[in-house]
């Protein structure tokens, strides 16, 4: 699945239009007053996610390893190769829980951009990005570290816990690249757990925080009491 | 010193309990070379600690604990998540020996997550010495190492630390091991936990830990060794990547984990069952991975690994309800239920939660349960003697009534932790003959009746009676290797029996100039252990199996009438022991072998 094609990038303008036109903000469910904002704008802008099926999801943590060695390449000899797969750098990042459930957390690609929105950097004036913003030929939430301000208002505002600053550099990391259409977690997955798809806001746990998603399959596969 | 090795940092981290002293030291090149890591190079610090200082008391403060990751640790190679403790066993002991605390050496292999974190702490293995003045608890966060205070987590069973421990640590990602209520109270076969139901299990890692005053590590780190060639390492893991996409590899794994050996090998009479005296069970179709099934939630993984044996679930409408961390696994379900014939699953189920709650050694533990059991039905012991519990073949709630006594060790769970050897011991009226140990260590859940390989692999394991020792001296030393390298027995089917992958993987790795004759490295590393045995004065009279499978035919099943003839025993012995390069009558390792080995000089 690519869509590299898909290029029409989604401005606060429009965003903060769709929110004030709507006449239903207090009733959106999940999301509050996003959720309608997302809703009109997930389709147009088609904007693509990694889904994990937990059913099927064992723990094992291949994914962080494919995706770490992916997106940290090391050049070796003169030769840019995969690095070692290092979970540590990995965008998707597994939470074990007991009772024994594994939730693979990673970037839902939310359509309102709450990271982006939460980046106090004023846009640049030739390329009109902020020093978070939404890469306009991958789609992913990307950040520009001669710009950020290592703030840490994007990973305050992302609703899944997925971005992370760095301890040394400060630097917002773990946002999802998508690996350039060809998402490495997805094809190395032993279980056939993830899935590349179009976001869709009425998906089951969608951005949901591992935590919260934990808490419902707990209930839904080993009862109340736990 | 020679030129550091790749694929390890060449560093481990010491930790003294009674000074309380932490500190980095770096493993000598050649130690890599020749013992490669996990069982290996714990093996060879074993030896180093305790060369010359035979009868070392496993529960005093000089023997070390160690946890000892191999150079797969940390690196996305398929099942490569073993992680080896090891330690001078408290549960063993030779007929004679001139050493109040003569004892083997103890190895217990783990999955789970703990190893490939540790090496992501940056340490090849972690040494623990000493014994703590109270509880403490160790915090490992890559260079920050503390001995922390665990007086408010002593007395927990493992499924309440492991929540109790992650929220104290505010990271999930932090992967932790403990022990519980039976490692704390010293019963001998107590072993050590992680993700609330992984075990390094045999020969009683989790007494010693206790006897340390040490109820958890806790670990999480961020780095990573480099490769001695990062473009073959690449190649050889979507190689080796590739043949674990074939369901060949993995179905039965992902479908039954190792429960679907309890219907496969009672049909085949080799099953424990009713402590061992037959090889058939009636109802293995009860407890089997069939029966298990409908309680399954869901299968688990260890650290990249394709096969996720591991089953949670849960089971409903009996007194017995409750959640499933684990199982039952082959030998968890077979020890706690063939081997005492229960067929009441859910009652299975619920014996094998508390026993990894309590953190109990299942294998032994269905071994002591099921000795008492033939015990009392044989009118050698009565009611009396077990503080009124009336175990009777096939109770569920007996079975767990003696579960809570041993764990406590209170009245007959005072005698009954110490294993079938002390036992028998003091029940006498020759009930040795069922004792089902070697060296004092307990059988795995494999009859031996109809199975004469399984014999020797139970006489020579060098930990006591152990089912992954191997049948042939071949595999024996293949096991060491693989033991080492931190890959699970379990994924050779996908890696190949002839270990040329592993050792793709393992040159890419650490280098094939490290890597060496490596057949050679795992009977290196056999022939340490019995250097160890042997100075504690383990001999040939110490390598026997149980009396039973010379005497008492097997009665029922496809094996009806099997028995091993003392002849058939003596005739594999001898060769093993010629081969081996080991003396016929003392079965003392010989120079010569020994010098080829580097073993001495």
């Amino acid at each position: 699945m690519n869509s590299n094609q898909e290029t029409d990038a989604w401005s606060r303008r429009k965003f903060m239009k769709a929110v004030v036109s709507s006449s239903a903000l207090a009733v959106m469910g999940q999301f509050g007053i996003f959720r309608l904002a997302m809703a009109s704008q997930a389709d147009k802008t088609g904007l693509t996610m990694i889904v994990v099926d937990y059913a099927k999801c064992t723990g094992c943590r291949t994914c962080e390893t494919a995706c770490s060695a992916a997106n940290h390449k090391q050049t070796v000899n003169g030769e840019t190769l995969n690095g070692l797969g290092n979970p540590e750098t990995a965008n998707i990042r597994v939470y074990p829980y007991n009772p024994d459930v594994d939730v693979p957390n990673v970037c839902a690609m939310c359509p309102d951009n709450p990271c982006i929105e939460a980046c106090p950097v004023d846009p640049d004036p030739k390329t009109g990005f902020k020093a978070l913003f939404r890469h306009p030929e991958t789609r992913a939430v990307t950040n520009d570290p001669n710009r950020c301000i290592t703030c840490g208002s994007c990973a305050d505002a992302c609703r899944t816990g997925t971005i992370i600053p760095n301890d040394d550099t400060g630097l917002p990391e773990h946002m999802c690249t998508l690996c350039n259409g060809d998402p490495q977690c997805v094809k190395h997955c032993p279980f056939g757990a993830l899935t590349h798809v179009s976001v869709d806001l009425d998906r089951d746990f969608y951005a949901m925080k591992p935590d919260q998603i934990a808490g419902k399959l707990i209930q839904k596969w080993y009862g109340k009491s736990h | 010193m020679t030129k550091q090795i790749d694929g390890y940092h060449g560093t481990l981290l010491k930790v003294d309990l009674s000074s309380g002293k932490v500190r980095k030291q770096a493993i000598h090149p050649d130690d890599l070379k020749n013992y490669i890591g996990g069982r290996g190079l714990g093996v060879k610090l074993l030896w180093d600690h305790l060369k010359n200082k035979p009868g070392t008391d496993p529960l005093g403060p000089d023997n070390p604990l160690m946890f000892m990751a191999g150079p797969f640790s940390g690196f996305p190679a398929p099942s490569s998540s073993r992680t080896c403790v090891v330690t001078k066993s408290p549960l063993t002991s030779p007929e004679k020996s001139a050493y109040p605390h003569a004892s083997t050496v103890s190895y217990a292999n783990m999955g789970g997550f703990f190893g490939p974190e540790m090496r992501f702490a940056g340490y090849d293995g972690i040494v623990v010495t000493g014994q703590a003045k109270s509880p403490v608890y160790l915090y490992i966060n890559n260079d920050t190492v503390e001995i922390r205070s665990a007086g408010k987590f002593w007395g927990m069973g493992t499924d309440r630390f492991d929540k109790a421990f992650t929220e104290e640590l505010g990271d999930p990602r932090f992967r932790t091991c403990y022990i519980g209520q039976a490692g704390e109270n010293g019963v001998k076969y107590a072993c050590i936990i992680n993700t609330a139901a992984r075990a390094a299990g045999r020969g009683g890692t989790g007494c010693v830990m206790g006897s340390k005053n040490l109820k958890a590590i806790a670990v999480k780190g961020t780095g990573q060794p480099k490769v001695a060639n990062h473009k073959l390492f690449l190649e050889a893991l979507e190689e080796a990547r590739e043949k674990f996409k074939d369901p060949k590899v993995y179905g039965r794994w992902r479908t039954a984990g190792t429960a679907a050996g309890i219907e496969y090998l009672s049909g085949q009479g080799i099953q424990a069952v009713k402590n061992f005296r037959e090889g058939t069970f009636v109802d293995a179709d009860k407890i089997g991975a069939k029966a298990s099934m409908k309680h399954w939630v869901k299968s688990l993984a260890c650290y990249c690994c394709p096969l996720a044996c591991k089953k949670s679930g849960k089971t409903t409408d009996s007194p017995f309800a409750g959640l499933i961390h684990d199982g039952p696994e082959y030998e968890t379900g077979t020890m706690l239920g063939a081997n005492l014939m229960i067929s009441d699953l859910k009652g299975i189920l619920k014996a094998i939660y508390i026993s990894d709650d309590y953190g109990l050694d299942m294998i032994s533990l269905g071994n002591v349960i099921g000795f008492l059991m033939e015990a009392y039905d044989k009118k050698l012991i009565d009611k009396d003697f077990l503080d009124g519990i009336d175990l009777k073949w096939g109770s569920v709630e007996a079975t767990i009534e003696m579960i809570h006594r041993i764990a406590a060790r209170e009245g007959v769970g005072y005698l009954a932790s110490m294993g079938v050897k002390a036992l028998a011991d003091e029940i006498g009226q020759g009930s040795h003959q069922f004792a089902m140990h070697v060296k004092g260590h307990e059988l795995a859940a494999h009859n031996c009746h109809a199975n004469p390989p399984r014999a020797l692999c139970y006489a020579t394991a060098h930990r006591g009676a152990c089912h992954l020792n191997g049948t042939t001296i071949e595999q024996q030393n293949m096991i060491a290797l693989a033991d080492s390298i931190g890959v699970c027995l379990f994924a050779l089917g996908g890696y190949g029996h002839d270990f040329a992958m592993v050792i793709k993987l393992l040159s890419a790795i650490i280098g094939s100039a490290a890597v060496g004759n490596p057949m050679e490295t795992g009977e290196r590393i056999y022939n340490l252990e019995k250097m160890f045995n042997y100075q504690e004065g383990f001999t040939r009279v110490d390598d026997v199996i149980p009396e039973r499978f010379f005497q008492e035919p097997l009665t029922v099943g496809e094996k009806k009438g099997a028995v091993l003839t003392r002849e058939q025993f003596k005739t594999m012995m001898d060769e093993f022991y010629t081969k081996r390069g080991w003396d016929l009558d003392t079965s003392k390792p010989g120079n010569a072998k020994l010098k080829t080995l580097g073993l001495v000089a």
